[in-house]
């Protein structure tokens, strides 16, 4: 053996390990805004401690993030801020567990963490030029909303744009500020749907399930791609639902939201068959998930 | 970058005892009550040859069964990141069974590619394996129906092969190997590549398992939902001790463990035979079931895994099927299902 191996084996190292970064290692972020949703979502509003890093920050809709409370952990929400809106995310989740508790419990000027942007985004290229038909349900329309908030930027580049948003109740509708100020952009049409006994007496949209609304407004699936996330048993019928209206499933987009631990494809928690959720998705075309295995 | 060189068997203790005395830790198998396992070697004489395999893999030596990955400090409102200590010194290890250096291989797939894990990697990069081929495998081990060997070389840096009396056969195999050829040369005899296939043939034949494994399942919907695996899962418990012992397996969980100054966020080991692994706030759970559950772990080893990295995950160490409680074997339940997925090539 020769000298030239130690040295080839030494400088590797020296080289090659500073240079290394802990990918689990958070950013650092302010909360600079809360927002009620519904009374049990909320939205927070985070801005990055290091200003390099939030100018710098840069995500496809669709997209997620680790978000954490450090003492409590880490929980995976999409990035639900528009991607124009530089320096800051926001995420907004339903109170569930031991983490979202912990992000209940956070106020303006305390500090969380935040990593990613991970996953595959929705294929933006595909989308331009069509209709789009959104349907989201409940806490769905988290992941939809930084794309609702992308195509409304990028308004001239879509053709007609439906947002279909059901919740449980009336009180259970998320965004309701940012509904206003999407309906009044140009074609768009707003349908909101409350399940049936969620109305209110001054209520005047619709009432009755997702899939059955989606029915009822039967959009065209000539030049549509329809959008959908919301609750396991809401997507599986929604996607039925547009199935039965023509829509080929090429043309129908939904996400999957897996436990996760990493984001990474390391802690192998997510994955359906060979494919991990926060690699290759979250967002799936129907005719991706019919490809596999009903392991979700 | 294929050398061979020739270790005489007074050598080997000699070799150990400086490689003990230099600034590499050694770890290498010492006997501890009935069974051998890993340690950091104090004096030579505690080292045992005398094993088939190990109670436990190599693994955690990589990716210990919990660990911090990050550190920090309650500051007011704010917080400090701090990067957890990592004891980084060289080290060998010295007697890995070839079946346990193949998980090393695969286990590298998974954390340093694509987003290098640097806690995985940097250990990596600072050991060096020494493997030592088996010549006399278990009648629970089957390496050769997944596509290994007695004697394989993959995952190792340097590899031994006892060859009778004339010592071992030195397999060199990567740069860390042959740098600790080169530090310690002395040692080794120079001499032209002896085959080790003699050796070889005959550990395969002490082998009673010789199942052909290694080309995989082929996944498809009526094999997914097929009733086997309620079949096959049926007496499992859940507790996870397949997973555990496993060479190649890696499932983790993160968690925060704080006090009232700060604390540690720790990756732990976790294990999709747990009920709670693929559980969601909701309460939807995608595996709902343990047949459901058993499946993604033998269905991960032996489809997905090789759909996603182009090899198994399973090396055929057997120590889940010597450890599990309730004698589940993942041997016979791959055949068993390979037979379900050639009935359907027939029909």
């Amino acid at each position: 053996m020769s000298e030239r191996y130690l040295i080839e084996y030494l400088s590797r190292d020296s080289e090659r390990l500073p240079a290394m970064r802990n990918i689990y290692r958070p950013h650092l972020m302010t909360v600079e805004d809360i927002r009620d949703e519904t009374p049990d979502v909320r939205t927070l509003r985070l801005a990055f401690q290091d200003q390099a890093v939030g100018e710098s920050f840069a995500f496809v809709p669709g997209q997620f993030g680790e978000y954490s409370v450090f003492g409590a952990g880490e929980c995976v929400f999409a990035i639900a801020s528009s991607p124009a809106d530089r320096g800051h995310v926001e995420c907004s989740f339903k109170l569930m567990g031991k983490v979202t508790h912990a992000l209940r419990d956070v106020e303006i000027g305390d500090t969380v963490g935040f990593r990613g942007p991970y996953g595959n985004g929705f294929p933006l290229e595909s989308l331009r030029g069509q209709n789009l038909f959104f349907a989201g349900g409940g806490i769905g329309m988290a992941a939809l909303r930084a794309l609702i908030e992308y195509c409304l930027a990028h308004r001239q580049e879509f053709g007609h744009i439906t947002l279909l948003n059901g919740a449980r109740s009336v009180a259970d509708l998320v965004y309701k500020e940012d509904m206003v100020r999407w309906a009044e952009q140009p074609d768009v049409q707003l349908v909101r749907t409350v399940d049936p006994g969620g109305e209110t007496a001054d209520w005047d949209g619709e009432v009755g399930f997702v899939p059955a609304i989606i029915e009822k407004l039967a959009p065209q699936p000539e030049g549509t791609v329809a959008i959908t996330c919301g609750p396991p048993v809401m997507i599986k019928f929604a996607l039925l639902t547009l199935e039965r209206l023509g829509f080929p499933q090429e043309r129908v987009i939904t996400t999957l939201e897996n436990k996760m631990k990493c984001g990474l494809g390391k802690c192998g928690r997510c994955n359906v068959g060979p494919v991990y959720v926060c690699k290759d998705g979250p967002v799936f075309t129907a005719a991706q998930l019919q490809a596999l295995p009903r392991d979700f | 970058m294929m050398a061979c060189r020739m270790l005489r068997p007074e050598k080997l203790e000699e070799w150990l005892a400086e490689l003990l005395r230099s600034e590499r830790r050694l770890i290498a198998p010492q006997r501890q009550g009935e069974d051998v396992v890993f340690q950091p070697v104090q004096t030579v004489d505690d080292i045992t040859l005398d094993y088939i395999n190990t109670r436990w893999p190599v693994k955690a030596w990589f990716f210990p069964p919990s660990e911090p990955v990050l550190r920090y400090r309650y500051q007011g409102s704010g917080v400090e990141l701090e990067q957890p200590n990592m004891a980084l010194e060289p080290r060998v290890i010295f007697g890995v069974r070839p079946c346990d250096a193949a998980g090393l291989a695969i286990l590298d797939q998974v954390f340093n590619s694509d987003g290098e894990d640097e806690f995985y990697t940097r250990r990596r990069t600072m050991t060096t394996i020494v493997g030592l081929s088996c010549t006399h495998p278990a009648a629970s081990c089957f390496c050769t129906s997944v596509g290994l060997s007695p004697t394989a070389s993959a995952g190792s840096d340097l590899l031994l092969t006892p060859m009778g009396d004339a010592g071992y056969l030195v397999e060199t195999l990567t740069a860390r190997g042959e740098q600790l050829l080169w530090e310690y040369g002395h040692y080794f005899a120079a001499g032209e590549c002896r085959s080790k296939e003699a050796v070889t043939e005959a550990a395969e034949a002490r082998m009673s398992r010789q199942a052909a494994l290694a080309q995989g399942i082929e996944l498809s919907e009526r094999l997914f939902e097929h009733p086997i695996w309620a079949e096959v899962a049926r007496k499992c418990l859940g507790c996870g001790v397949c997973a555990y012992v496993c060479p190649t397996c890696h499932c983790f969980d993160i968690v925060d463990d704080s006090d009232a100054w700060g604390g540690v966020r720790c990756r732990n080991w976790d294990s999709c035979g747990f009920s709670l692994f693929t559980r969601h706030a909701s309460g939807h759970n995608p595996r709902p079931q343990q047949d459901s559950r058993y499946r993604q772990r033998v269905l991960h080893k032996f489809s997905y895994f090789p759909q996603r990295w182009g090899r198994l995950m399973c090396v055929g160490c057997g120590r889940c099927v010597t450890n599990c409680p309730v004698n589940m074997d993942i041997y016979a339940t791959a055949q068993a299902v390979l037979q379900v997925q050639g009935v359907k090539h027939e029909t």
